[in-house]
C-alpha cells in the first residue's frame, strides 16, 4: 500500500520537482499558523485570559481554522506520499498525527461547548472545569504537534 | 548590511555554541514556531475585526491579544537572532532571509501606523457601519505581510543566494 503511493505519479511529481515540495511546505506552514493559531486563541479565552474578548468569535472563526486544517491535510498528504515507507515508521510523525487527531476531536467538543455557553453568557463567557481541562489539554495538543513536527527532520 | 551583521556574528563565542551544541536547533525552531503561532494567531482576530469581519468584538476588547502578539513576535526575534548568530554566512546571502526581513520590516512600520493613526480613527469611528478604507487597509497590509513573512521563512532552505 505505502509502496503504491509512493510510487504514485504524484508522489514521484512531489519529490523530483523543484518547486512541489517547497511549495507544500509553504502551504503547511500557513495552513499551521491558521489552525493552531486561532485554536490556540480560543483555548487561552477558555482558560481566562482575553475577559472582555467575545467568546462568540471563536464560533466565527471555526470555519477559517477549519480553511487551515483543510490545507494541512491536503499538504500535508502530498508530502506524506512522497516518503510514505520513511515516515510510516518514524516516532515524531506518528506522534505528531495522534496529537492531531485528538486535538481535533477535542475541538469538536469545544466548539459545541462554545455553542452553549457563548449565546447566555458573552462576551464574559465562564467555562466549567472540564471546559477547562478540555482547553488546556487542546492547547497542550498543537503544542505537541508542532514539537513532534519540527522533530521529524531530526528524529530518524 | 547584512554581511556586516554576518562577519560581527561568525566565529563569535555565541556562533561557535550554537553550531556545536547539536540539540539546539531544533529547540530554536520549535520555539520560533510556537512564537508564529501565538503571533498569527492573535493577528488574525485583531486584524480581521479591523476589517470588520468580526463584528462582534469591540475594538478595546481586541486590544487585550495584543500582549500575546507581542510575546510571538519577542520569541521568534530572540530564536531569529540565534539563527543568523548560528548560521551567519547562509542567512546573510539567502534571498529567502533578505524578502523575509524587508517584510518584517514593512510590517513594523504599518504596526506603528496602526498604533499612531489608524487606532484613533478606529475608537473615533465606534462599531456602527462599514470600516473606513485606511483601516481596512492596514488591516489586509498587517495580514498579507505577516503571511508573506511565513512563506518566505519556510523557503529559507530552498532558495539561493541573494
Amino acid at each position: 500500500m505505502l509502496s503504491v503511493l509512493e510510487n504514485s505519479s504524484v508522489a514521484i511529481w512531489v519529490g523530483e520537482s523543484l518547486y512541489a515540495y517547497p511549495g507544500l511546505l509553504a502551504c503547511h506552514i500557513v495552513g499551521l499558523a491558521t489552525i493552531a493559531g486561532i485554536y490556540a486563541m480560543r483555548d487561552l479565552k477558555l482558560l481566562g485570559f482575553f475577559p472582555d474578548v467575545d467568546g462568540g468569535v471563536f464560533l466565527q472563526l471555526n470555519k477559517l481554522a477549519l480553511c487551515g486544517f483543510t490545507i494541512n491535510a491536503i499538504s500535508g498528504f502530498l508530502l506524506f506520499i512522497s516518503q510514505a515507507s520513511y515516515l510510516s515508521t518514524s516516532v515524531p510523525f506518528l506522534s505528531k498525527l495522534t496529537c492531531i487527531a485528538i486535538a481535533m476531536l477535542l475541538s469538536w467538543r469545544i466548539q459545541k461547548l462554545l455553542q452553549a455557553t457563548s449565546i447566555s453568557a458573552a462576551p464574559a463567557l465562564i467555562v466549567d472545569n472540564t471546559g477547562k481541562i478540555m482547553a488546556a489539554a487542546s492547547l497542550a495538543l498543537w503544542i505537541g504537534a508542532i514539537i513532534a513536527g519540527r522533530l521529524i527532520a531530526y528524529i530518524f | 548590511m547584512w554581511n556586516y551583521f554576518a562577519s560581527i556574528a561568525a566565529d563569535s563565542a555565541l556562533n561557535q555554541w550554537i553550531a556545536e551544541t547539536y540539540w539546539l536547533w531544533p529547540v530554536l525552531e520549535i520555539i520560533h514556531f510556537i512564537g508564529l503561532t501565538l503571533m498569527l494567531g492573535g493577528l488574525i482576530v485583531v486584524d480581521l475585526h479591523m476589517a470588520g469581519h468580526l463584528p462582534k468584538l469591540k475594538a478595546s476588547n481586541t486590544h487585550q491579544l495584543l500582549p500575546l502578539v507581542v510575546l510571538g513576535f519577542a520569541l521568534n526575534l530572540i530564536t531569529g537572532v540565534l539563527f543568523f548568530y548560528g548560521d551567519p554566512g547562509r542567512y546573510s546571502i539567502n534571498i529567502g532571509f533578505q524578502v523575509k526581513m524587508v517584510l518584517v520590516m514593512i510590517a513594523g512600520l504599518n504596526a506603528m501606523f496602526y498604533h499612531w493613526k489608524v487606532s484613533p480613527i478606529m475608537l473615533a469611528h465606534g462599531e456602527a457601519g462599514t470600516r473606513p478604507m485606511l483601516v481596512r487597509c492596514t488591516a489586509y497590509t498587517s495580514l498579507t505581510m505577516w503571511f508573506g513573512v511565513l512563506l518566505a521563512g519556510r523557503l529559507i532552505p530552498y532558495v539561493g543566494t541573494g
